[in-house]
């Protein structure tokens, strides 16, 4: 049995959460709990099975099993305890956790601090409303493929035709998941006018036959009851039909918050994710936040990378080094950017001994050129460069030499 | 075998008809064209249980629904069924909808809907801040219930099968020859069932089947509806039935609670020809959209979950079709519209009524085996929640589907139940596994693993 009131409750069993566990485990915490709600820990990484996972973190190549092996095996340490099929159910103040699994039922759990690293979902066919029919089979997320691929070992091969919506990363690791299990896929559809990853990735598509359609809006799913029969897309003006058996949604990525709505963890709308300061703390005192709970996806390098530092300061926190209390100070997107992360700033603050440098980040609304700005009490203060500003990559910025004494806003001018 | 009765149609109306017809002394067989039942008409409504007041006055249907209301109220507990009372607010916003709304309040009384009462715009805006400024009226109609549209349907039919009728999913009837003493019903494949008398609840193929035995009175003319379907969080601010003032034409587009903690907005009101024609499409949905911010544009913070469509079993004609030409031994129950749900217990018992009598030996049964659905709402203590439970066994410990936290054990219990699913989508109407905001990316692939060994272990 676990204890009910550990030093550190770490919530999801991915990248984030592994690395903020080692941290811990490293700064000599004693009594460290990780769970998870799926049926192993490893987080999705676990069902992709093709390179480019935790380079960031680990500096060497490995693919999405390789590096949740990986920090699973640098997770086994005796002061932390993982337990699986256990889901959070509420956060409240203290922090008071309620959780609930086979192993420890409903109960409620009193950790000195708390980590919250739960992760990051797709999203599907029904929030984005594309119209058409809804049959009993046939339409999935890149990770639903992910993990029906990777449960079934590989059995996908009654689609023999799939067209994956988006150019995401993601979307070319569906192209690599479907052959995996077996199935092919022939279309690959974006809406805007360019690919979202690496420009390199259509020669991916071009190896594997998957034709690439850009400028092209989903008009509606067309088929029976039972099946997928082609997919009705306009592109320049021209309605047209693209025969499939099965369709994979790849196009954007929605923070799993569902267990804060209400709850006094604070969501930033702008990112879809919780808000923090620069310490990683969220609005929760002794509640820290990392990984792709934060924003939509990043890569599992970087989201581990954050959760090692939330691991670092949380246990700062519990050393009685680091206040648990959020910064109070603004941080705000202004004109050109979807979000900041820090969202909250503590005035004098100084990243403690051997916890890493932050390393703040944007994202603007659409591409552009122009140079990342502060706007603070003193005044106008470029933070990098003149430069292509693409939505589809992360900004990072440094706030190491400046000082914040108020509300501050980042543009891009 | 030869069956006193056979029921040809597996929806709300006909596993109700079944359940009422188990009680007494008949040998009765229920046949269902698809392989799971509740699969057409009853899977896509509003799942409102209403007391009738907005049916035509002087209706059969009218007559049927009130009745059927009241049985709910009476017999859905006992099998497990979740009943919410939660109100219906018909809303004026204009003086002429004004009008409408305090005439209909009238006639509700009149009725003797006696505690539908008129609310002052004001009072309706204090209580629920969340709709659209400028509201002049409403009626309250306070015993409104929602209720769930999906174990619904699986209660009777459980309850008839537990009651000695059999159950034939997968049986869509092709023929029906009429014989001296009743009617033998083919399939495609040659399988046959001969009856003494034939009940047709075809719902949205009931002219189809009526034309099988060379009757044509009506045609039924399929009317699509779409839904959005809000996030649980929208139920904070939204836990009313909410209805626009009727035109002439249509009741409008509603706001809805469900009891499984969301919040509907629907239905649309579209003529089609196909009875499988169950698209969404991108102006039913604007529709839909324009609705909701026009009635209660605070709900547009909320994401959507996901869309569908329903068909109402509509006809040519306005009223329920139901036929019975007790000496042809056919008798026809279609055309149910929209109020399949509310009214089937109604419609059911006026069935058994008139047939029942025809059988001189069917003495009603002495004992029932009485039958509980698992209890799906939000708002009732679910297995997770349940301690005990899980102690007795952990598999009510380990959420599968974490959007709707739905365990192992659930959906373990509805593949081992003595009607299975046979569809996917078939297991996640008796568990809602899969119906949240996620609609199956973190647990698709398990409930698929789930569902294909309970199936595996069904055919050995």
């Amino acid at each position: 049995m676990i204890s009910t009131s550990p030093d550190v409750l770490i919530v999801g069993a991915g990248a984030a959460g592994l690395a903020a566990a080692i941290a811990l485990a490293d700064a000599g915490v004693a009594d460290i709990v990780v769970i998870d709600r799926d049926d192993a820990p490893g987080g999705l990484p676990r069902f992709c099975h093709h390179p480019g996972f935790g380079w960031e973190y680990a500096h060497y190549p490995r693919t999405g099993p390789g590096f949740a092996r990986y920090m699973l095996n640098a997770a086994d340490r005796p002061n932390i305890r993982i337990l699986c099929k256990t889901t959070m159910i509420s956060i409240n103040a203290g922090p008071s956790v309620q959780i609930v699994g086979p192993e420890t039922s409903y109960t409620e759990l009193l950790p000195k601090a708390v980590i919250l690293a739960t992760g990051i979902r797709e999203s599907n066919r029904g929030n984005l409303c594309v119209p058409g029919i809804r049959p009993e089979r046939g339409i999935f997320t890149t990770g639903m493929l992910q993990q029906l691929v990777a449960r079934r070992d590989g059995q996908l091969d009654q689609f023999r035709n799939l067209t994956v919506i988006g150019t995401e990363h993601v979307a070319f690791s569906a192209l690599l998941t479907a052959r995996h299990g077996g199935a092919t896929v022939r279309h690959m559809i974006g809406c805007e006018h360019r690919i979202f990853s690496f420009p390199i990735m259509r020669l991916l598509a071009g190896v594997l036959a998957a034709r690439i359609h850009l400028d092209t809006e989903l008009l509606e799913i067309d088929g029976s009851s039972e099946r997928v029969e082609a997919l009705v897309v306009r592109q320049g003006g021209t309605t047209r039909r693209i025969a499939c058996d099965g369709i994979v949604f790849s196009a954007g990525w929605t923070p799993e918050t569902a267990a804060f709505v209400g709850s006094a963890v604070e969501v930033d709308p702008a990112t879809g994710g919780i808000a923090i300061d620069q310490a990683m703390r969220s609005s929760l005192p002794g509640v820290f936040a990392a990984g792709n709970v934060l924003r939509p996806v990043e890569s599992s390098g970087w989201a581990a990378c954050e959760g090692r530092r939330a691991g670092q300061l949380a246990a700062k926190y519990l050393a009685g080094e680091l206040s648990g209390v959020r910064g109070a100070l603004h941080l705000r997107p202004g004109k050109g950017l979807k979000y900041v992360v820090p969202q909250y700033w503590d005035g004098p603050f100084v990243s403690p001994a051997g916890v890493e440098p932050l390393r703040p980040s944007a994202r603007v609304a659409g591409d552009t050129k122009g140079a990342l700005t502060l706007l603070s009490d003193s005044g106008r203060e470029k933070l990098g460069k003149f430069q292509r500003l693409l939505q589809t990559r992360r900004i990072n910025f440094s706030l190491a030499k400046q000082t914040l004494n108020s509300d501050a806003v980042i543009d891009v001018s | 075998m030869q069956f006193d009765i056979a029921i040809i149609g597996a929806g709300v109306v006909g596993t109700a008809i079944a359940r009422d017809l188990s009680r007494f002394d008949l040998r009765v067989i229920l046949l269902e064209a698809r392989a799971d039942f509740g699969d057409e008409s009853s899977k896509g409504n509003s799942a409102l249980m209403t007391a009738g007041f907005d049916t035509p006055r002087g209706t059969l249907e009218r007559q049927l629904v009130t009745r059927g209301f009241i049985r709910y109220q009476t017999e859905a507990p006992a099998m497990g069924l979740p009943i919410r009372r939660v109100g219906a607010l018909t809303l004026a916003w204009s003086d002429e909808q004004r009008a409408i709304v305090e005439h209909e309040v009238a006639g509700a009384r009149a009725d003797g809907f006696s505690s539908v009462t008129l609310l002052d715009g004001a009072d309706v805006l204090r209580r629920w801040p969340h709709f659209s400024p400028g509201i002049q009226c409403a009626m309250w109609a306070p015993e409104e219930c929602i209720a769930d549209p999906f174990s619904t349907p699986y209660a009777y039919v459980l309850d008839a099968v537990a009651n000695g009728v059999v159950y034939r999913p997968s049986f869509a009837v092709k023929r029906a020859d009429r014989l001296t003493n009743g009617w033998r019903l083919e399939e495609a494949k040659g399988q046959a069932v001969t009856s003494r008398l034939v009940v047709n609840s075809g719902g949205l193929r009931a002219d189809k089947v009526e034309g099988l035995a060379g009757y044509s009175d009506f045609v039924v003319r399929p009317r699509r509806g779409q839904y959005l379907v809000l996030d649980k969080a929208a139920r904070s601010l939204h836990d009313v039935i909410a209805l626009p003032t009727p035109t002439p034409t249509t009741r409008g587009i509603l706001i809805a609670p469900t009891i499984f903690g969301n919040v509907i907005v629907g239905p649309t009101a579209e003529e089609v020809s196909d009875p499988d024609d169950r698209r969404t499409t991108p102006e039913g949905l604007a529709k839909l959209r324009e609705a909701m911010h026009r009635m209660a544009p605070a709900l547009e913070q909320f994401p959507v979950n996901t869309v569908f469509s329903g068909m109402r079993p509509a006809t040519d004609r306005s009223e329920y079709q139901i036929i019975p030409r007790l000496s042809e031994r056919w008798v026809t129950v279609a055309g149910i519209r929209s109020t399949g749900f509310s009214g089937a217990l109604g419609i059911a018992e006026h069935v058994a009524s008139l047939l029942v009598p025809l059988f001189v030996d069917a003495r009603r049964k002495t004992t029932t085996n009485a039958i509980v659905v698992p209890d799906l709402a939000e708002t009732s203590q679910r297995p997770w929640q349940d301690n005990a439970r899980i102690e007795a066994d952990p598999r009510y410990g380990e959420i599968i589907c974490h959007c709707e936290r739905v365990t192992r054990g659930e959906i373990e219990n509805a593949m081992a139940s003595r009607i299975p699913p046979r569809t996917l989508k078939a297991l996640k109407r008796r568990t809602r596994a899969m119906f949240g905001r996620c609609q199956g990316f973190y647990c698709g692939a398990r409930i698929d693993a789930i569902f294909n060994s309970g199936r595996n272990s069904e055919h050995t």
